[in-house]
């Protein structure tokens, strides 16, 4: 039940009555009459239990984006529902207009539209449509609250697309589609053919040679159909907010551009997000399907209090990849939680593997390193460059394993990553 | 991080009224509101003439003067308890007679004896002093009697301050006249004096001692053996009488309580309608929002805390050995390199670097290593359990060493 304010404006102008007619019983006689109106309106107010609610639209946004929706409101009862209906979502679902008035005579459907703008990546439920029904008169309404589930997906925004071409451009120059094929630009060989003037005589396979006439040379290219498998780390060290955004959707990014490079150099892609338990899969899928499948896993991932399980990462990592590949690990290089956790177990991997470990630097550090004029400023830059020693020493003590370490802040850590990987491939140590 | 556009003096002027605009309508409105009420001030206090009261605007000072004096003195509360005490040979000061109603003037009237009125209004005059008139407030610091009365010419000069003048009947004394309007008038009505005296001011506490003032206030009050000072209490003066005992509420129209009724209870469904929210309030699911920084930042405080100078300098000088010695042209490694461990290292750097800046060794060796030039030529110092080497001795020390490193890295980027 809800009352309106058409009842309270009534309320106020029967108070004003006595100041004309001084009689108790004429008031009393008013509030009874209100009190009448109220309870015919409670009876004849359009049933919302009859209500059956049906949504359409989209069901995934990329952040960032709007998406169109629409809830239609079924009236099954016998009389028409006149209500204000409010379709109740989380704030960050960024859903319009947030109350709606319907109108809906008995049988009929009606249709809301609705834009969702969502100011987050992740799930968002709808929690619960509430409909006040008010009855004829408007001095009292019918108030219920009815379940239309819905989860609207807010997939991560990519930002990095806009690398993509130009590293495209890069390991089309590496596959030859661009420039002539020379040696040294592809380690794999691909086939053999002529000698023309200008080929490297380097590359001249000279038993070929010998059984033809012709001088033949061999010809190169980058190799194909390596792994690679993504390590997205959803611990605690994931939840750091860095400029604006947390870690974790750093990361996401950094391994999506990674991805969709990867998957147009004919490398098959594998993503796992792992802190103590896996929390998100995308394993063989298409080439085509490949990124969209990819957001799909990331989307609902949001980092978790806890530490992260370096055993059970890289016993995930090992029992789950057998061929040789680049596992890319996307964490933080934080001393501590490496010393105890992944560093003893390194050897191991990188004894079956190739790994890289991409981390987020925080600029926020790097300007604290520059501060000068006050004393505070001075011990901030101490711990700044405190910080980033103890960085370097974690850094080239993986690289002493044989790890590739990518370090960059967030803004760079995307094509720094994309860049790692094509010389890696350039240099065929796939 | 969004760099914030500055805006014109005009939206900061906008700006800062919108924001301020309530205070200044609240102030605007204190203001109105209380010169209003000064406005609305009664200007005479309660026990203003009071004999008994010992302020300014009391007569107690003249009282105890013509006590001393031996003139008999009675404060009277109400008009019977004054009628009652009257006779001949008693002057009747009617202190405040505005308080007086209309029987107690007849009750005054039918009195024998003299009379003071101080400051008498039109309906006191027409009653007890016909033929005087009242004629309108003046205001005189000083005042001369100009008249034969012989209290007044005795006083001389009085400070009445603001007062009544009044039109005197022909054959009254009329004194301290402004205009032709006196401030003072005596005059005979049925066999006994009365006196009108058109400034409260004379007789009060406050002004007794200005100018003529107490001279006049004896003469006048002190006349008679026995004054009676009638100063009427608003209480008495109105019990019984048309006012009566009712209240606030029987005074009010009998709709006016139902009002208030039906607007306390119109307050209900007023309530309850802005009460009753449409859904329920959904809490957002936040990620956690704790800067990355966060530990740095408290590492910092706990250096600064702990006045850790020796290792906020050591960080410091790590980080600039760290980006020199690749400019110098000399292997990376050799920049975590401690002249405990390799002094012939640490002073390859030294050179190097004092060659390409305008320090010396000296000060490029204590800036990088903290170490002292001597230490730095001949032997370095084996086994030295400080690897930082001099901690700055003052926070300036520590300031100072961060300016020197960034002007060794300045100069040797430049070189």
């Amino acid at each position: 039940m809800a009352l309106t304010g058409r009842l309270g404006l009534l309320a106020l102008v029967a108070a004003f009555v006595p100041l004309l007619v001084p009689s108790g019983a004429v008031l009393l006689g008013l509030w009874g009459l209100l009190l009448l109106g109220v309870v015919i309106d409670l009876c004849l107010a359009g049933n919302v239990r009859a209500l059956r609610f049906h949504r359409e639209g989209d069901t995934r946004v990329r952040l960032g984006e709007k998406a169109n929706a629409g809830l239609i409101v079924e009236n099954t009862g016998k009389r028409r529902v006149k209500a204000v209906l409010r379709d109740v979502w989380p704030p960050s679902a960024g859903v319009s207009p947030r109350t709606a008035k319907i109108n809906v005579p008995a049988g009929e459907r009606r249709r809301i539209d609705q834009t969702f703008t969502p100011t987050r990546r992740g799930d968002r439920e709808a929690v619960t449509v509430v409909v006040r029904s008010v009855g004829p008169l408007g001095l009292a309404a019918r108030q219920l609250s009815r379940s239309a589930p819905r989860t609207l997906r807010v997939l991560p925004a990519f930002p990095s697309r806009r690398h993509l071409p130009s590293r495209l451009a890069r390991l089309r120059e590496l596959t030859g589609l661009h420039s002539t094929m020379i040696r040294g630009q592809g380690t794999e060989f691909d086939s053999l053919r002529e000698y023309v003037v200008g080929d490297d005589v380097r590359s001249i396979d000279w038993r070929a040679t010998a059984r033809r006439n012709d001088v033949v040379v061999r010809t190169w290219r980058p190799e194909r159909d390596r792994r690679l498998y993504l390590v997205l780390d959803t611990g605690r060290t994931s939840a750091g907010r860095v400029g604006d955004i947390p870690r974790l959707d750093c990361s996401m990014d950094a391994a999506l551009l990674l991805a969709a490079l990867a998957s147009r150099a004919g490398d098959r892609v594998d993503l796992l997000a792992y802190d103590r338990t896996v929390r998100a899969r995308c394993e063989n899928a298409s080439r085509t399907g490949l990124l969209s499948e990819m957001v799909e896993a990331m989307a609902p991932l949001e980092p978790a209090l806890i530490e992260s399980d370096a055993a059970g990462m890289v016993s995930a990592i090992m029992s789950r990849v057998r061929r040789r590949s680049l596992v890319v690990l996307l964490t933080e290089l934080n001393p501590a939680a490496f010393e105890e956790g992944l560093l003893p177990l390194l050897p191991g991997l990188t004894a079956r593997h190739l790994v890289m470990i991409a981390a987020v630097s925080d600029p926020m550090v790097d300007e604290m390193a520059v501060a000068r004029g006050d004393l505070a400023a001075v011990y901030d830059a101490s711990a700044a460059e405190r910080a980033r020693a103890d960085r370097r020493r974690l850094t080239a003590e993986l690289r002493s394993y044989g790890v590739e370490v990518v370090d960059a802040p967030p803004d760079r850590i995307a094509p720094a990553l994309a860049d790692a990987y094509l010389a890696l491939k350039a240099a065929g140590r796939l | 991080m969004v760099t914030a556009v500055e805006p014109t003096a005009g939206q900061v002027v906008g700006r800062r009224w919108r924001s301020a605009r309530g205070i200044v309508l609240v102030l605007l409105c204190l203001v109105v509101i209380g010169v209003v009420v000064a406005a609305l001030k009664p200007s005479r206090k309660p026990d203003d003439l009071d004999p008994g009261s010992p302020k300014p605007g009391g007569t107690r000072a003249l009282a105890e003067i013509l006590k001393s004096r031996g003139v008999g003195f009675d404060v009277a509360r109400n008009a019977s308890d004054a009628t009652s005490r009257a006779g001949a040979g008693t002057i009747t000061v009617v202190a405040r007679p505005e308080r007086l109603t209309r029987s107690d003037l007849d009750r005054l009237r039918g009195t024998a004896g003299d009379l003071l009125l101080v400051e008498p209004g039109r309906e006191v005059l027409s009653s007890l002093a016909p033929g005087v008139e009242q004629d309108g407030p003046t205001f005189v610091l000083q005042a001369h009697p100009q008249c034969g009365l012989q209290g007044a010419t005795l006083a001389g000069t009085v400070a009445f301050g603001e007062s009544e003048t009044y039109v005197a009947p022909s054959g009254a004394t009329a004194c301290y006249p402004e205009s032709g309007k006196p401030r003072l008038v005596q005059y005979q009505v049925s066999g006994r004096a009365v006196t009108v005296l058109g400034a409260a001011r004379p007789l009060t506490n406050g002004h007794l001692t200005d100018e003529g003032n107490a001279a006049l206030a004896m003469n006048l009050v002190g006349a008679r053996p026995q004054v009676i000072w009638l100063i009427p209490d608003v209480r008495h003066a109105s019990s019984g009488e048309r006012a009566g005992d009712r209240t606030l509420t029987d005074l009010l129209p009998p709709g006016v309580k139902l009002f208030f009724l039906g607007l306390v209870v119109a307050v209900i469904p007023i309530a309850l309608w802005r009460g009753r929210r449409l859904g329920p309030v959904v809490a957002e699911v936040l990620p956690v929002v704790v800067r990355s920084s966060e530990t740095v930042t408290g590492r910092s405080r706990l250096y600064r805390a702990h006045r850790a100078r020796g290792r906020a300098a050591e960080a410091l000088r790590a980080g600039a050995r760290d980006r020199i010695v690749p400019l110098l042209g000399l292997p990376r490694t050799v920049a975590q390199i401690l002249p405990t461990q390799d002094p012939g290292a640490a002073r390859e750097v030294v050179m190097a670097v004092a060659a390409r800046t305008d320090h010396d060794e000296r000060t490029v060796a204590t800036a990088l290593y903290g170490l002292d030039l001597g230490q730095v030529t001949q032997s370095w110092p084996t086994g030295q359990s400080d690897p930082g080497g001099a901690e700055p001795v003052d926070d300036a020390g520590l300031l100072a060493l961060a300016d020197l490193l960034d002007d060794l890295e300045r100069q040797v980027r430049q070189s």
